[in-house]
């Protein structure tokens, strides 16, 4: 009994043998990497995905670094624009009333700057009635923003008159460009919410 | 025979003494060929007169036709060397004569026939038209100065009318022109009666030279002949309306070397400022001094409005109260001659220019002197008060729209007579543009800054001849100031 049994199977074994032949060889079973080189893999993979995290945060941070720093020179920007005046005015214009209170949005949000109006003139009438009105037109900035709420103390002025122009020359457009007040801050200009 | 016209023109002085018609009314009258010639020296300015009319301003007088006293011939002569001052009797002989023609009282004859002898000929110059002749003799003296002695001739009645001796400094020494200048205004004051200008100089503020686009701007001094120009000031920062102490040994001025406006006082002959501890804080401009010399009033800016307050220099204290009042811009100050009143400038009507005001100087009502007519647009500023009068120059313009040439508008320096009824004015300069007028000493020059086809510059008008010259060419001087007749023993 055993015998044929041992028959049979060899038999079998011949039958598969010769079908064996007959068919493609398959390909060698894969040899598996090892739980060690799987785990480094692993440990690769979170690596990267970190580092990539890592940059694109990084990314964002600068991003939104730049876009502060971008926002805050906006912000001084619109501060520190200049503004202009009529010809022997020192009555706000409309659209200076506009720029003012864009700069006093600017300073409610930053308490610590203090601001220096400095009042020019153009060059025309005399040297020293040009100071009192660049005084004057310094003097209206301040009065605008103070309107605004804004405290009056966080501001000072002085009136160069005709002595500092920002534009030479003796045309209307250099006199418009030179009837202005310019700002200068004085204190917590660093970084501007 | 212009010999033989001043010469008639001399005999109608010595009958009358004085001549004073204005050309206008002169025209429907007789003349003599000497007056006819006056005349004709005057035309031309009348011929502008049609051409410019868009540079007057409405409702004032031109001042072109001015009454044609009689300016008499005066010759000065070489001045005579003594003891090898050869070089030095020439020089000091140009000073004077330059001088004298600068004071429009005189004719100097130029071209002198070699009569440089003893005495003087009153014969001879009596034929050659010189109703003065003006003769020097410099000597050497001790401490390596010399003495200058003049005398004056009077050709007309034939005798010496003055003789006086003046020591001068040696000539290296700053002070050396000056004391000769000092001369020149005896022979002025021998024939006038009047003082002279001579001895005088004329403080401005100015941008240094070869940085004129720079934006510092220092003081200078000039001599009232246009020579010695000085720098005074290095301080690479703004300097604005200096002015002289009625005795000229002191200067207040406006600087901003300590970041603002504020005002100092120099001492003209050592050169040492000092910052007036007024007790204001803010910005402080527009000195003037009180004829006193004690007391110092100027514009302080508060807020939007500036106002006039005073300072006692002498005791270093005291800012007394507000000299004017209002929402307004009240500032260049100037004393009237007693110094019970001050004129000033401000925009008090509630317009945005300025005009010149009058008030008692303790404060008060102010009277307008400026022309000034409702609707207007007329700007005037820088008054200065005539030592001797109760004259007030000043300057600005009317947009009238006439005044408007080539876009610009056109400043020009007018005098508001006090003491003549209605408050007449007259202005004194048509061409160019003419700002920051300042009275000499005789109260009959005044210094001004102008803008001509030419270029910028210092002039010096004459009120009475209405005479101009330049003081100094070619600069773009501010807020000049005239001195007084300088001390001695500077």
């Amino acid at each position: 009994m055993y015998k044929t049994r041992l028959l049979l199977a060899a038999s079998a074994v011949v039958l598969a043998a010769a079908c064996a032949a007959n068919e493609p060889v398959p390909p060698p079973a894969p040899t598996g990497p090892t739980a060690e080189e799987l785990e480094r893999l692993r440990q690769d993979s979170i690596a990267r995905a970190e580092a990539a995290a890592e940059a694109a945060a990084r990314a964002e941070q600068e991003r939104m670094e730049r876009e502060a720093a971008r926002l805050a020179e906006a912000r001084r920007q619109t501060l520190l624009e200049v503004v202009y005046f009529d010809y022997d005015e020192s009555s706000i214009r409309s659209d200076t009333r506009e720029k003012l209170r864009a700069k006093a949005e600017i300073l409610r949000s930053n308490p610590d700057v203090e601001l220096r109006m400095e009042g020019h003139a153009d060059e025309r009438g005399t040297s020293e009635y040009n100071i009192a009105l660049g005084n004057e037109r310094a003097e209206a900035v301040i009065q605008v923003l103070s309107g605004f709420g804004l405290d009056a103390d966080r501001f000072s002025s002085v009136s160069y008159g005709e002595e500092r122009p920002a534009a030479q020359g003796s045309t209307e457009s250099a006199w418009a460009r030179n009837r202005r007040v310019e700002f200068i801050l004085t204190a917590g200009g660093d970084e501007l919410r | 025979m212009r010999a033989q016209a001043h010469a008639i023109a001399h005999r109608v002085l010595a009958a009358a003494t004085t001549l004073s018609m204005t050309v206008r009314s002169r025209l429907g009258l007789p003349l003599t060929g000497a007056v006819l010639a006056l005349i004709g020296a005057l035309s031309p300015a009348t011929g502008a007169a049609a051409r410019q009319t868009d540079q007057v301003i409405p409702g004032v007088e031109l001042g072109l036709v001015y009454e044609t006293t009689y300016v008499p011939p005066i010759a000065v002569m070489p001045f005579r060397a003594v003891q090898g001052r050869a070089r030095q009797a020439e020089v000091v002989h140009g000073i004077v004569a330059g001088d004298l023609r600068f004071s429009d009282r005189f004719q100097v004859v130029d071209s002198l026939p070699s009569l440089s002898g003893e005495g003087v000929d009153y014969g001879l110059w009596d034929g050659l038209g010189a109703d003065w002749v003006l003769t020097g003799v410099l000597e050497r003296a001790a401490g390596g100065g010399s003495v200058l002695e003049i005398e004056l001739h009077d050709i007309v009645f034939a005798s010496l009318r003055e003789r006086a001796r003046f020591s001068l400094p040696p000539a290296s020494d700053p002070d050396y022109r000056l004391a000769v200048h000092r001369a020149s205004d005896a022979v002025v004051t021998w024939v006038t009666d009047e003082p002279g200008i001579a001895a005088s100089r004329i403080v401005f503020a100015m941008r240094p030279w070869g940085d004129p686009a720079g934006s510092s701007k220092e003081m200078y001094v000039v001599d009232s002949d246009g020579e010695n120009l000085q720098r005074l000031t290095w301080d690479e920062s703004i300097v604005v309306s200096p002015t002289w102490s009625p005795t000229g040994d002191r200067i207040a001025y406006t600087s901003y070397r300590s970041g603002f406006p504020r005002i100092y006082e120099r001492d003209a002959a050592s050169g040492t400022d000092r910052l007036l501890e007024t007790g204001q804080e803010g910005q402080q401009i527009t000195p003037a001094y009180h004829p006193d010399g004690r007391t110092i009033t100027f514009a302080v800016l508060n807020g939007r409005r500036s106002d006039l307050h005073s300072y006692d220099v002498g005791r270093r204290c005291c800012l007394s109260e507000r000299l004017s009042e209002g929402y307004y811009k009240n500032l260049q100050p100037t004393y009237s001659q007693d110094g019970d009143r001050i004129a000033f400038t401000s925009n008090r009507l509630g317009t945005p220019t300025p005009q010149v005001y009058v008030m008692p100087a303790d404060g008060g009502d102010a009277d307008l002197i400026s022309p000034y007519r409702y609707g207007e647009r007329s700007y005037f500023t820088d008054p200065d008060w005539s030592p001797l009068s109760s004259k007030v120059a000043f300057a600005g313009r009317v947009d009238t729209g006439r005044t408007r040439v080539g876009g610009i508008m056109r400043y020009q320096i007018l005098v508001a007579d006090l003491d003549a009824g209605a408050n007449r004015l007259v202005q004194l300069t048509r061409e160019g543009n003419n700002e920051d007028p300042s009275w000499a000493p005789n109260g009959r020059h005044i210094v001004f800054t102008g803008e001509r086809r030419t270029g910028h510059g210092v002039f010096v008008v004459d009120t009475g001849t209405g005479r101009t010259r330049t003081l100094v060419a070619g600069v773009r001087a501010e807020d000049v100031d005239w001195s007084p007749l300088l001390p001695q023993n500077r």
